[in-house]
């Protein structure tokens, strides 16, 4: 689940960081005599920092980019063959989604809009845990695909504020096993 | 040559203002540092609220929701005005009258705002988005809408004329914005020792891009007043949702870089060592001047309609942001303290930690950032979890620095026990906040489930430390104030 990679790698860099200024810190009541020589080798160290940074940035940049969500991009062209379309449509305070029986295996295309403010259509797993989105905005159609591989109750939430009533703002998508 | 010109404007202008520059900074800090409290009891209530340790009712939740936000991205921003104002006043002649009237602007504002929300039901996030102010379901009139967005226009006004003003200040001592940015020194065009100092630079970038972003801002806020009252009057709602967010990204973000003026003019007093304006810091602020101008379109990632190269930039772009804000202002305020012999109170601790706050804050903001991510991460409450890192733990660590510093109060041992307070209860606040998003727990939601609750539960009980620690800050500060005021020195 990319969730908890994301999390478990945010987490590491975070306290590895955080560490960094807490030696630091600690540290720096000693007062070096000579600061000179250990700047210069501290901005050496940049050098390589930076070179590494750069490396990293290009690697993730390069590795994420090409899973793009957007149907107009050639990874999800390539998904699937066959789709079946959902119309969905937001207004406030709830969701029309036509169909909202599908069957596992299925690589539903939801077409996305609002008849009123902003909303967003967020598929929240049995796990309730997100597996996709798309923002529904009124006088826009956004295209979302999503391969459904495990059956089961599928929730839909609301993830953009949209009044008072915003968490009310949901709807349940049953996938059915092949 | 232009510090003797500087004392001479100074002291002219002076002559005209009703109030010494000295007293204008102190009536921010007082103001800021109370609204900021309140602002944070409305923080605290939601967080209750959420973990059903408290009931509120969903209407004024979201009323708070939009409070919290609206004000404190502006105290932030007013907080953010004193300290640049405060420091940048030593290298340009600045105006002491419009400083004085960007805060009465401001207070009149906030009168505005307050009055939508708590009388008028206001509840449209503090981002107002097209068309949400106008489809209230009854809950709030058209003319609390008006009045929030109003409101808004009256600070943005004030704040419009600071920035001008400092803009005027550094065109006067530097000829131009290029310079006063120090766009030789990046390139090597010119010697690194005749750059300007931090301070200018980041004031200068600060005029830039919060001059454009409140322009953009004043004009998608009359095109939703106009929306308001003539209905039949529409806006494209994808454009609108561009303008919001680049002049919410421009203004928040500046809050930060203002701030960080405290970083830069504090932690030396503390270390004895000055913090040296090189070619890479030259060259990080310009290139931060293009990419807080540019970076905006990763706040509509989810929008699948925005053409791809702009997300696919917005993207590019949040991963080199961080660069800057990693490799030079962290690893400046790492190497300035770095065996320095410092001898730490919590004026230098707060500053440090701002610095560390803003850098770890990147980590989490550059994963929401990346387009897969945010699939499954966007409009989680993984977002306020990054972005109070790096404002809670970050800019408002090195106002109360700023704060502490000005009112000397950072040397006594409850203000070390405030340090540990807001440090520790931050980062449980922060932590709650990311780890409820990396289970899918939305932001923005006035009710949970079941098995949010324990995140919302941790999470309170570090709001109610931070609060506890910024409490005794900012009264610290109020108890000193009458002393403060009296003394002459002008530093
Ligand atoms: C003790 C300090 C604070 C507490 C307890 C607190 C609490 C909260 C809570 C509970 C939320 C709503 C989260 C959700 O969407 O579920 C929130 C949102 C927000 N907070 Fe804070 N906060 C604090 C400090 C700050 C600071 C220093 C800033 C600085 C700018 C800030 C800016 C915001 C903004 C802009 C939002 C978004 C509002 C929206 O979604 O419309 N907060 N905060
Ligand atoms: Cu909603």
């Amino acid at each position: 689940m990319i969730q908890e990679l994301v999390w478990a790698t945010s987490l590491t860099l975070m306290a590895v960081l955080a560490l960094v200024f807490i030696w630091v810190a600690f540290k720096a009541r000693i007062e070096l005599p000579d600061y000179g020589p250990a700047i210069a080798s501290a901005y050496q160290k940049r050098t390589w920092l930076f070179g590494l940074a750069m490396v990293i940035l290009i690697w993730a940049n390069y590795r994420t980019l090409s899973h793009l969500p957007y149907v107009s991009s050639s990874a999800a062209q390539g998904s699937a063959a066959t789709v079946q379309p959902v119309e969905v449509v937001g207004n406030q305070w709830s969701w029309t989604i036509t169909p909202s029986n599908l069957k596992a295996g299925q690589t539903a295309e939801f077409h996305v809009t609002s008849t009123d403010v902003n909303h967003g259509f967020a598929v929240y797993d049995p796990d309730m845990r997100i597996v996709a989105q798309t923002q529904a905005m009124p006088g826009y159609i956004n295209k979302l695909r999503y391969t459904f591989t495990k059956p089961g109750t599928y929730r839909v939430l609301c993830l953009e504020y949209c009044g008072v009533a915003h968490h009310q703002m949901a709807a349940d998508i049953t996938v059915a096993a092949r | 040559m232009t510090i003797q010109a500087n004392e001479v404007t100074i002291r002219s202008d002076e002559g005209r203002s009703l109030i010494s520059a000295r007293a204008a900074v102190l009536a921010y800090l007082a103001v800021c540092g109370l609204v900021l409290l309140l602002m944070m009891l409305l923080g605290l209530t939601m967080r209750l609220a959420q973990a059903q340790w408290i009931t509120v009712q969903p209407d004024f939740f979201y009323v708070v929701m939009t409070m919290h936000g609206a004000g404190m991205v502006g105290i932030t921003g007013l907080a953010g005005a004193a300290v640049m104002w405060h420091f940048v006043r030593r290298y340009v002649p600045v105006s002491t009258a419009v400083f004085v009237t960007n805060l009465v602007f401001f207070l009149i504002g906030a009168a505005f705002i307050l009055g939508a929300g708590f009388l008028g039901g206001f509840a449209g996030g503090w981002t107002f988005l097209f068309p949400l102010p106008a489809h209230s379901g009854a809950l709030w009139s058209v003319n609390a809408a008006a009045s929030y967005m109003i409101g808004l226009l009256i600070i943005g006004t004030g704040f419009l004329l600071l920035h001008l003003d400092v803009a005027r200040g550094i065109l006067s001592v530097y000829g131009g914005l290029a310079s006063g940015l120090g766009v030789k020194q990046a390139f090597g065009l010119a010697p690194e020792k005749n750059g300007p100092p931090p301070a200018v630079t980041a004031s200068t970038m600060v005029s830039i891009v919060n001059i454009l972003g409140i322009l953009v801002g004043a004009a998608v806020l009359v095109i939703s007043l106009v929306n308001l009252y003539v209905p039949s009057f529409t806006f494209n709602a994808l454009l609108a949702k561009n303008l919001i967010y680049f002049f919410g990204h421009v203004f928040i973000n500046a809050t930060i870089y203002m701030a960080v003026i405290a970083v830069y003019e504090i932690l030396p007093v503390f270390t004895h060592r000055a913090w040296k304006a090189n070619r890479a810091f030259y060259f990080a602020w310009v290139l931060s001047t293009l990419m807080v101008l540019t970076v905006y379109p990763h706040h509509l990632l989810m929008d699948f309609a925005m053409p791809t190269w702009a997300l696919v930039a917005g993207q590019v772009i949040s991963w080199l942001s961080g660069l800057p804000v990693l490799l030079v202002t962290a690893f400046g305020a790492l190497t300035n303290v770095y065996r320095s012999g410092i001898k730490w109170n919590a004026t230098a601790g707060l500053a440090f930690l701002g610095v560390a706050g803003w850098a770890i804050g990147v980590i989490p903001a550059i994963a929401d950032g990346t387009i897969e991510i945010n699939s499954v991460m966007h409009n989680t409450q993984w977002v306020p979890g990054h972005f109070h890192t790096y404002l809670l733990l970050g800019m408002v660590a090195m106002f109360l620095s700023f704060v502490t510093y000005i009112g000397t109060t950072g040397s006594s041992a409850l203000a070390s026990v405030a340090f540990w307070l807001y440090t520790i209860g931050g980062s449980v606040f922060v932590l709650a906040f990311l780890s409820g998003g990396a289970v899918s727990v939305p932001r923005r939601y006035a009710v949970h489930l079941p098995e949010w609750l324990p995140y919302d539960r941790v999470g309170s009980v570090g709001a109610a430390l931070v609060i506890a620690g910024a409490l005794i800050f900012v009264l610290g500060f109020l108890a000193k104030l009458p002393s403060v005021s009296a003394s002459e020195s002008d530093a």
